[in-house]
């Protein structure tokens, strides 16, 4: 037996991953919360790259991991093609053929007892396949992933290099054949040489196997190069989502600004003169009221400090912010007049 | 043995800071790792080099040989190594004890790790102070409070008296920087000093840095795998591979005008400017392991320009300009055709 592929049930316009008000707080004791993930609306379509960055502490992983079903979320959806995860429809099984992830740590991440093809084949013997087919299908992935099968299926993961290993966790999060894959920092530990190749790598499975990514971290460069969308966490919350070079020329939150602006000038002649931001991004446990940018952002009023802005739909309709000085009449004094009804 | 190659052209204008002369470095074990091979490269005083490359490519150990950080017992050092005129290869102990921290300091990626989590940072800059001057505690005491002040750590009389897990990772790395300025060092290692920085807090650090080291005169050799942060500190750039420089120069020179096809390959890779979409010129492979010293160009099996005469021989050292080396048989060419 082999695996199905799973049929497009919603259609083109129905996003392939809707998150509403995902929230996920650890409690620390003594009454005290890491309010790690707060509230998170998103969706991800069909076929598309959302980026995910933020800094540490935003809630990026720990949104990877809810999204995964690794850690169960406190409150909160998900629609995976229109079907809520864990329900009737589609099971926590099911969903997860359909949905897998690649982590930082490479090596961490692979059985050192299990050859590579071994680890591979792993997950389709669970879902049913028989050992055969299932070591076939990792040999061919393999292939896939640049890595000649008879050199390196009968390899443990301490004979291959960090990249290899990324590639390995690759072929082993495609081995379900799964619709969505969620690559959190798994570029980052890599030398920037080998990086290069794997992006390339995963631009080109996203191709061949009609992929939808959501791809989390804190190189804003790569999340540029790799995105479609981008969005940008601060302190468990969404603060901006919008279109990849929209976001990058003109970005609207002033934390966006920020983060953005922080970026190495790669220029000799024009280098940063000012950092954007002081201090450190704070800690989550009880974070600020209002906007929890306002103790750090340059235009806080006192509008930011009592009331939370939502995540507002700005401008054409593919941005979405969540600043006072982006809402009409919001009580911000950069805020755009409110337009007076016809 | 590959002949040296100098990062800048030393015009007798002033003393070299540092003068690293044909250094190489092997570590014994079970098998050899030959990490450092012919590195030659020189610092002006009050100037900063940045050294750029990837995991395994001797930038670290380069680091650490100039403060004999390395296990002596299994490590076999050949070369000159000179900092403010001392041999520092052959320091006696009681010297070298001397020479650390005083002469030459050394900042680390993980702060966590490289500050005493049982003493408050206030002790370990003032232990730091006393042991290379003649001062009473409590003067030593005020003078880590000017430290902490000068590396701008907020509420520094509070912090004066936190241990390192009360503060944030920022916060320590200040700390860090203030302890290695303790006994006001002329020379300054910094190790990948903000790579486990989150972005806002790594160009804080950047440009603290760069003011510390221009504020009081020192020298600078400051190690990253990352090009942009190199280009912020630097005013030179060394960049390695395999254990060797493949190519030096001013900031502006290499990032304009780079030569080396692994400099090339390297700048492509760090994406900036990169488009969504485009394909992306990696660097084909992986860095060879090291196991033999070279014979040939390191870069060889990676390079696509790579020539016969690239897998024969050790490749052609190539003076393009007052301090402009590059190693690599395309420079060569480009000079001859100039010629």
């Amino acid at each position: 037996m082999t695996l199905q592929t799973h049929p497009d049930r919603g259609g083109p316009g129905t996003p392939l991953l809707q998150a509403k008000t995902l929230t996920k707080h650890f409690p620390l004791g003594g009454g005290a919360v890491v309010r790690a993930v707060d509230g998170v609306d998103f969706a991800v379509m069909k076929g598309e790259t959302l980026g995910v960055v933020g800094e540490s502490g935003c809630g990026k992983s720990t949104t990877a991991r809810v999204v995964m079903q690794l850690i169960p979320q406190d409150k909160g959806d998900m629609l995976f093609d229109g079907e809520i995860v864990g329900g009737q429809a589609l099971t926590l099984k099911e969903y997860r053929r359909q949905a897998q992830m690649v982590f930082q740590d490479s090596y961490a991440s692979l059985n050192p007892r299990l050859t590579i093809e071994d680890s591979i084949a792993f997950g389709p013997t669970v879902h049913g396949v028989s050992k055969a087919n299932a070591i076939l299908k990792a040999r061919d992935l393999l292939q896939r992933v640049g890595l000649d099968p008879a050199r390196f299926a009968a390899r443990y993961p301490h004979e291959l290099s960090g990249g290899q290993r990324q590639r390995v966790n690759i072929a082993r999060a495609l081995a379900l054949g799964p619709r969505l894959v969620i690559l959190d920092e798994a570029v980052s530990a890599l030398d920037k040489s080998v990086e290069a190749q794997v992006l390339n790598l995963l631009a080109d499975l996203r191709e061949e196997f009609g992929l939808t990514y959501i791809f989390i971290s804190h190189d804003l460069n790569v999340v540029r190069f790799i995105s479609d969308r981008v969005m940008v966490m601060y302190l468990g919350e969404v603060v901006e989502i919008g279109p990849v070079e929209e976001l990058y020329d003109d970005p609207r939150h002033p934390y966006t600004k920020a983060l953005l602006s922080a970026m190495p000038s790669m220029d000799p002649d024009n280098r940063t003169m000012e950092a954007p931001l002081a201090g450190d991004p704070p800690n989550p446990i009880n974070p600020p009221e209002g906007c929890r940018f306002h103790p750090r952002c340059p235009h806080a009023q006192t509008v930011c400090a009592k009331v939370k802005p939502i995540l507002a739909t700005v401008g054409e309709g593919a941005r979405q912010v969540a600043c006072h000085m982006q809402v009409p009449g919001s009580g911000h004094s950069h805020a755009p007049a409110l337009e007076v009804a016809a | 043995m590959s002949t040296g190659m100098s990062t800048g052209k030393n015009t007798g204008m002033s003393t070299p800071l540092v003068e690293i002369e044909n250094l190489t470095v092997r570590f014994r074990g079970a098998q050899t790792v030959h990490a450092v091979n012919g590195v030659s490269l020189t610092l002006e005083p009050g100037k900063v080099l940045g050294i750029l490359g990837e995991s395994g490519s001797g930038k670290s150990v380069t680091l650490k040989t100039l403060l004999r950080l390395l296990p002596e017992s299994r490590t076999d050092i050949g070369g000159g190594v000179r900092v403010d005129g001392r041999d520092v290869l052959a320091l006696n102990p009681q010297d070298l004890a001397d020479y650390r921290g005083a002469v030459t300091s050394m900042i680390f990626q993980d702060p966590a790790l490289a500050l005493d989590p049982v003493y408050t940072v206030g002790q370990q800059i003032a232990e730091a102070i006393i042991r290379h001057e003649t001062i009473s505690a409590k003067a030593a005491m005020a003078r880590a409070l000017e430290l902490l002040e000068l590396v701008r750590i907020p509420s520094p009389e509070r912090r004066l008296k936190a241990y390192p897990h009360e503060m944030s990772g920022g916060m320590r790395q200040r700390a860090m920087i203030a302890l290695a300025l303790a006994a006001r060092p002329k020379l300054l290692l910094a190790d990948e000093p903000t790579t486990a920085l989150d972005a806002t807090v790594q160009i804080q650090i950047l440009l603290l840095l760069r003011q510390l080291q221009r504020d009081l005169g020192m020298g600078m050799l400051f190690v990253t795998h990352d090009i942009g942060v190199a280009v912020e500190v630097s005013d030179r750039l060394a960049v390695m591979y395999a254990g060797q420089i493949v190519e030096t120069g001013t900031v502006r020179e290499l990032l304009r005008d780079p030569q080396h096809p692994y400099t090339r390959g390297l700048l492509a890779a760090n994406l900036h400017g990169a488009k969504k979409g485009e394909r992306l010129e990696a660097i084909p492979g992986a860095p060879p392991a090291l196991t033999e010293p070279p014979s040939a160009c390191s870069f060889a099996p990676r390079c696509k320009h790579a020539q016969d005469r690239c897998r024969a021989a050790l490749p052609p050292v190539v003076q393009l300009g007052e301090g402009r080396v590059v190693r690599c048989i395309l420079a060569e060419q480009a000079l001859t055709a100039a010629a």
